[in-house]
């Protein structure tokens, strides 16, 4: 799995959390802060993204990341 | 003092969703028409199948119960709270919706609103589902469960969508947790502690595993009617063997009339006396003592003689004992005249929520002025009671409401035509 597919998979599960991201450009270098997810919404996404990758790390290293571009390469690094 | 003392408590708007319907309107008809919604259970996590067991295969359930078809949670309510809220929580939200709006609570400040939520354990099937969904998996548990299997996180979005501050929390008191709610929200009013307070019988999302411990300890049916569940529901019936589960939840918004005649309201009824007590009691039975105590209490508080009273809403569930010791309670405490029915005939027992769901059918019969059938009253235990077995025009003027739960808890309310 590349670094496409998980940003793929990221962006999928902030829409599911988010609502209005439906249509949205997603950009590496945007936050899923600035996007409208609060703290739970924020590891909820992450959450749900480490289930569909079968990754079981803490939460808390990918706290680290300060955008979605940055969490793809933590995620990417640890498969 | 917001208020002043001597005015009297309305109620000043109801909400109800129930698996005959959605909101007042379709609730009272649904009602006054007979309609019931009784078959085996089919929402997930309501029966429990052994691993590769086909349908109905060995040591599968059939539990009978009534669940709601569908219902429409309003716009007002964000799609992220949509999205993680249990079903509890998505009727909780529907129910208030309706009661904020019948009682126009937009005008109303909001540190002056109280919310009481009664029901305890309420989310069980969410719970069973979300157990079994990341059983072997636990480390990607969703997050927000840590707030989600609180029952009081209905608290929180309630509060958070209609921006309530005064006072918000759940009140657990078993099968009586509605009325209890109601209850706990006319002393809040009564107080001074808030203007307005809001009851909510919170929906019981009974998993298997709570219906198969009502079955074990014998208080849910059907062993007679296990292949008609339509004829399973039968209060105050020979051949009654325990309550028939019903989805649904209620709301009703109590305040003085000083606080509600500054808007443009209909109240419903005012609220005349009420009374609780407890049997000192862990178990399941009911207590002729105690439901005469709370009776009388009622009574009293209200300053109505029982002859004054010409409509009882009674707990009736179908239990064998129960029915029985209620009917006995009546009789003694001089109310045998008053025409009495049974809405968990048509609506089934919702446990937490159905001390609210019917004192909604209580004020909204005495709306319509007049009284719902019961279903399946074939051969009536005691004849000699004024039951409303069919439809009747009746404008209510004093009502009691009878609300019991496990554990020794008995309640009544008199509620009386304005």
């Amino acid at each position: 799995m590349n670094s496409q597919d998980i940003f793929a998979i990221v962006t999928r599960h902030a829409q599911e959390v988010v609502p209005g991201l439906e249509n949205h450009q997603f950009r590496p270098t945007e936050s899923l802060k600035d996007l409208g997810a609060n703290s739970i919404d924020r590891s909820e996404i992450v959450m749900m993204t480490l289930d569909s990758l079968s990754l079981n790390i803490p939460l808390v290293e990918t706290v680290k990341a300060t955008n979605i571009g940055e969490l793809v390469n933590l995620l990417h690094a640890r498969l | 003092m917001p208020g002043s003392e001597s005015s009297p408590i309305l109620v000043t708007g109801v909400g109800v969703t129930s698996a005959i319907g959605q909101g007042k309107a379709g609730f009272i008809e649904a009602l006054l028409n007979g309609h019931s919604n009784f078959a085996a259970m089919k929402r997930p996590g309501r029966q429990y199948r052994p691993e590769g067991a086909a349908e109905p295969g060995a040591g599968a359930t059939r539990f009978l119960g009534a669940e709601i078809p569908s219902f429409e949670v309003p716009d007002i309510v964000p799609r992220t709270v949509v999205r993680t809220a249990s079903l509890s929580g998505q009727v909780a939200l529907t129910t208030l919706h309706e009661a904020w709006n019948d009682a126009r609570l937009g005008d109303v400040d909001p540190a002056r609103v109280g919310l009481v939520v009664g029901g305890s354990n309420f989310q069980q099937r969410e719970l069973t589902l979300t157990h079994e969904t990341f059983r072997g998996r636990l480390p990607f548990l969703r997050p927000t469960y840590g707030l989600s299997f609180m029952d009081s996180d209905v608290c929180g979005m309630c509060t958070e969508v209609f921006g309530i501050r005064g006072l918000a929390y759940t009140l657990g008191g078993a099968s009586a947790s509605g009325q209890l709610a109601v209850i706990h929200a006319i002393q809040a009013v009564e107080s001074g502690q808030v203007d307005v307070c809001i009851a909510l019988g919170a929906l019981m999302d009974l998993s298997y595993w709570e219906c198969q411990g009502f079955r074990a300890i014998g208080a849910m049916g059907s062993d007679v009617f296990a292949n008609e569940p339509e004829r399973a529901c039968r209060p105050f019936d020979k051949r009654r063997d325990g309550f028939i589960f019903g989805e649904c939840s209620g709301a009703v918004v109590v305040e003085r009339a000083s606080t509600a005649s500054r808007r443009a309201t209909d109240p419903y009824a005012r609220v005349a006396g009420w009374g609780v007590q407890m049997d000192a009691n862990r178990n399941p039975n009911p207590s002729f003592d105690g439901e005469v105590s709370v009776l009388q209490k009622a009574l009293a508080k209200a300053g109505f003689a029982p002859e004054a009273i010409d409509y009882i809403n009674p707990h009736g569930t179908g239990s064998s004992l129960g029915d029985t010791t209620e009917l006995r309670a009546i009789e003694h405490c001089g109310l045998k005249h008053a025409y009495l029915n049974a809405t968990k005939s048509l609506v089934g027992h919702g446990l937490s929520a159905a001390g609210a769901v019917e004192m909604v059918a209580t004020l909204l019969q005495m709306r319509a002025r007049r009284l719902h059938p019961m279903r399946n009253f074939d051969e009536p235990m005691d004849d000699s009671f004024n039951w409303a077995r069919q439809p009747v025009d009746h404008a209510i003027q004093r009502a009691v409401k009878m609300s019991l739960g496990f554990s020794g808890i008995n309640t009544a309310v008199c509620v009386e035509r304005l």
